[in-house]
Order: structure tokens, then C-alpha cells, then sequence
């Protein structure tokens, strides 16, 4: 073994990438992640904001789960919804959401939009966008309700509407059509369910089922499911067959019930 | 005094066989096992030396720009509180946890990456490379 000096720090380990380089040029490449081929959106509404998903996780052309979580808990008032590769949006997501902790118990106030805004960009421009996140943070807080979306080389705008992953030109179509400032809360939800019904239906990578967040002062509301279109049909007929289909040559019966005897002693 | 703000991609580095040689001049396989230059020149993942030199290249960054504003004698402090907290520490090879270095360093209210991740490395720390190292015997 190659001797080594100091103590291996942790993080990623890029040891393989040379052997990983030689192996694509004979033709093996490396396996491809599940992403999120997804839809996702966020709306400002009079008193808050609105995050939508639709609920397709892929591995390529298959569906890896059929109703996955999208939108993740970054704080008790903020919530973020991840597009690009599942992986990456799930354990940054997690990791900013354990620095915010961090930084709530360092302060003492509740964390703002913008501070998540801040360290996602900074972590993300650091990993120059090999860490394929694309994600939207809503929430509220001292400053009001905020919406912003960060991109995977560490990009960030705010915005009154937006839309993230391959279903966001269905869902951005919708939201430009039908958006006005100050909604209702109820047109809100109608607006957020057509966008991401929108994606659902127009792109293959958005599928399942709608999932809504409502954001407000103090109070967060998760609609996990929201609206299934994509129900599965009950079956027309049973396909269970009879007692008696399939003929049998030979029987044994056998007891492992006992009924005399102690019972086992496990002390 | 450069106010770069991000490590470059490749390392500047020529690696020579001089590094390893043994008596005769030669590469010293028994003590460092095999060893290609030829793949340790090709290019890395562009994100390696990125991420390895990072921490050092911000800092480095903080204190041109301490100089700059307020004088020499700002980061001379700045290092001499550093190298005051890590005198104590274990012999080479062995993790110590400097605690004060992290407060310094501000990463006792943060987590990253590096604290959770491949956290528990199997690979074994040569005590006597590292202890040659450390008082520059060869």
C-alpha cells in the first residue's frame, strides 16, 4: 500500500476519476443517477407563497418512484423544491438546512430566505455545477414572504413566479398566462395544481401526482398529493384463479402447531 | 499577494522521481509502492484541486485584504493566533481535534461536506513517513 502522510481528509474522494477516464474510452460508461426529471414551481399569492411538484423520480427512461417527495424542509418557515439529479438536491438540501440550524442556534432569530439563498450559491458555484442541483426556495420571513430560484453553477434570481426542470415551459406558460399579483389563497392553489398539471401532462419526465407547499406568516401548510390525476384504473376483471385450477398428485399434511409441552424458555 | 478568488483547475506541479528515490536514485517501490508519472501529470478531475485548495485560497484572499486595508500587523496577528492554537497536537499519524483552530477558522458553528461524508477512511497513516516529514529527515 501507497504510504501516506497525513491523516485522509473526508468529503469526496476523487481516486477513481483517471480509472473512470480510461474506462469510458474502452467503452464502459459510468452508470447514470436517477434524476428528477421534473416539474417544479413557486407563486407569490397575497399573503405568502405557493411551491408546487409533480411526484416522477427517473432512472433514464424508467420511472424509479412514482411518488417521490420533491419539496424538502429547509426550515420551520422556508421549504425548497429540487430539480436535476435526486441525489444532489436531497443531500444539499439537507446540508444547508443543517447550516441554517446551525446559524439559528449561533443568532438566536428565525433564519431568513435570503441566508439559505446565499450559502446554496456559494456551495454550488464551488462545485462548479457538477453537484446538479436546480432548486426553488420560498418562505417567510422578517422581511416578508420571498421566492427565489438557485440554478446548478450557482446563479440565483428573485422572482414573483418561477419554474424549474424539464416541465418548466409547460408550467411557466400557464403561470405568465393566468398570473397576477396579490391572488387569493384558493386561485393560488388552482394557479400552482394547473401549472404543475401542465407539466404532468406535456412532459415525460413530470408524472404522478400534484404536490403543494403554502408558505405563510407563522403557519405552513403541506398538501402531499394535492390532486392524482394519473390514478391506476381499477381492473375490469379478476385475474385471480379458482380453487381447484391446478391438479395435485400427492398430499401432506403436517401439525407444527404444538399443543401439549411446555412452552420455550427464553430467560 | 494576489487577490485570487478561486483555486485554479490544475495544480501548478511538475512531480519528479526525486520525490520518492531511494539511495540509488531510483524510484523506492518497497517503501512507496508502485508509482506511474505518467498518470499522475495527466489532467485530474477539474473539481480536485479546486476543492482541495479552496479553504486555503479564501483565506489567503481575507488576509491580502486585511494587508491592503489596515496594515501589515493585521493578518501577522491573524496567523499568530493560528499557529499559537495548533503547537498542541498528537505525534504525526494520529487525529488530534484542534478545537481552537476551528473557532478560528469559524467552523465550529458550520458543517460541510468533509464532516460527514467518507468520514471513516480505512487508509493507515505511515507513522514513520509522516514523523521523517515532520522533522524534514528524509
Amino acid at each position: 500500500m501507497r504510504a501516506k502522510a497525513e491523516i485522509p481528509k473526508g468529503g469526496f474522494n476523487f481516486d477513481n476519476y483517471r480509472r473512470n477516464v480510461f474506462l469510458e474510452k474502452q467503452g464502459l460508461g459510468l452508470p447514470k443517477a436517477i434524476k428528477t426529471g421534473t416539474t417544479i414551481i413557486g407563486i407569490h399569492f397575497k399573503d405568502g407563497i405557493i411551491l408546487g411538484a409533480d411526484t416522477r423520480s427517473t432512472n433514464d427512461t424508467i420511472v424509479a418512484n412514482k411518488n417521490c417527495k420533491k419539496i424538502h424542509y429547509l426550515a420551520p418557515n422556508m421549504y425548497c423544491a429540487g430539480a436535476g439529479t435526486a441525489a444532489d438536491t436531497e443531500q444539499s438540501n439537507a446540508l444547508i438546512s443543517s447550516q441554517l440550524e446551525l446559524h439559528r442556534l449561533a443568532t438566536g432569530r428565525q433564519s431568513r430566505v435570503i441566508t439559505a439563498v446565499a450559502m446554496l450559491k456559494q456551495m454550488l458555484f464551488r462545485y462548479q455545477g457538477h453537484v446538479s442541483a436546480a432548486l426553488i426556495i420560498g418562505g417567510y420571513d422578517i422581511s416578508g414572504p420571498s421566492l427565489y430560484n438557485v440554478h446548478p453553477h450557482g446563479s440565483s434570481d428573485k422572482l414573483p413566479f418561477v419554474a424549474m426542470g424539464s416541465g418548466s415551459l409547460a408550467a411557466m406558460a400557464i403561470l405568465e398566462s393566468r398570473w397576477t399579483k396579490d391572488l387569493e389563497r384558493d386561485d393560488a392553489i388552482e394557479l400552482a395544481k394547473d401549472a404543475i398539471e401542465a407539466g404532468i401532462f406535456n412532459d415525460l419526465g413530470s408524472g404522478s401526482n400534484v404536490d403543494i407547499n403554502i408558505i405563510e406568516k407563522d403557519k405552513v401548510e403541506i398538501l402531499k398529493n394535492y390532486a392524482k390525476p394519473n390514478e391506476r384504473a381499477v381492473k375490469e376483471q379478476s385475474y385471480k384463479y379458482k380453487r381447484g385450477a391446478t391438479a395435485y398428485l400427492k398430499e401432506y399434511v403436517r401439525e407444527f402447531i404444538v399443543t401439549e409441552g411446555d412452552a420455550m424458555d427464553i430467560s | 499577494m494576489s487577490l485570487r478568488a478561486v483555486p485554479s483547475a490544475n495544480p501548478p506541479s511538475t512531480k519528479s522521481v526525486a520525490d520518492t528515490a531511494n539511495s540509488y536514485g531510483v524510484h523506492d517501490t518497497f517503501r512507496y509502492g508502485l508509482r506511474s508519472i505518467e498518470t499522475e501529470i495527466s489532467p485530474a478531475h477539474p473539481l480536485e484541486n479546486r476543492l482541495k485548495q479552496w479553504e486555503e485560497t479564501q483565506t489567503n484572499l481575507k488576509l491580502t485584504m486585511q494587508r491592503r486595508i489596515y496594515g501589515i500587523h493585521a493578518p501577522i496577528r491573524h496567523l499568530m493566533e493560528r499557529s499559537i492554537v495548533s503547537r498542541m497536537q498528537r505525534l504525526p499519524g494520529l487525529p488530534s481535534s484542534n478545537f481552537g483552530m476551528e473557532i478560528l477558522m469559524g467552523k465550529d458553528e458550520t458543517i460541510e461536506f468533509e464532516d460527514f461524508l467518507n468520514e471513516l477512511s480505512t487508509e493507515i497513516v505511515d507513522v514513520h513517513t509522516a514523523m521523517e516529514q515532520k522533522l524534514g529527515i528524509k
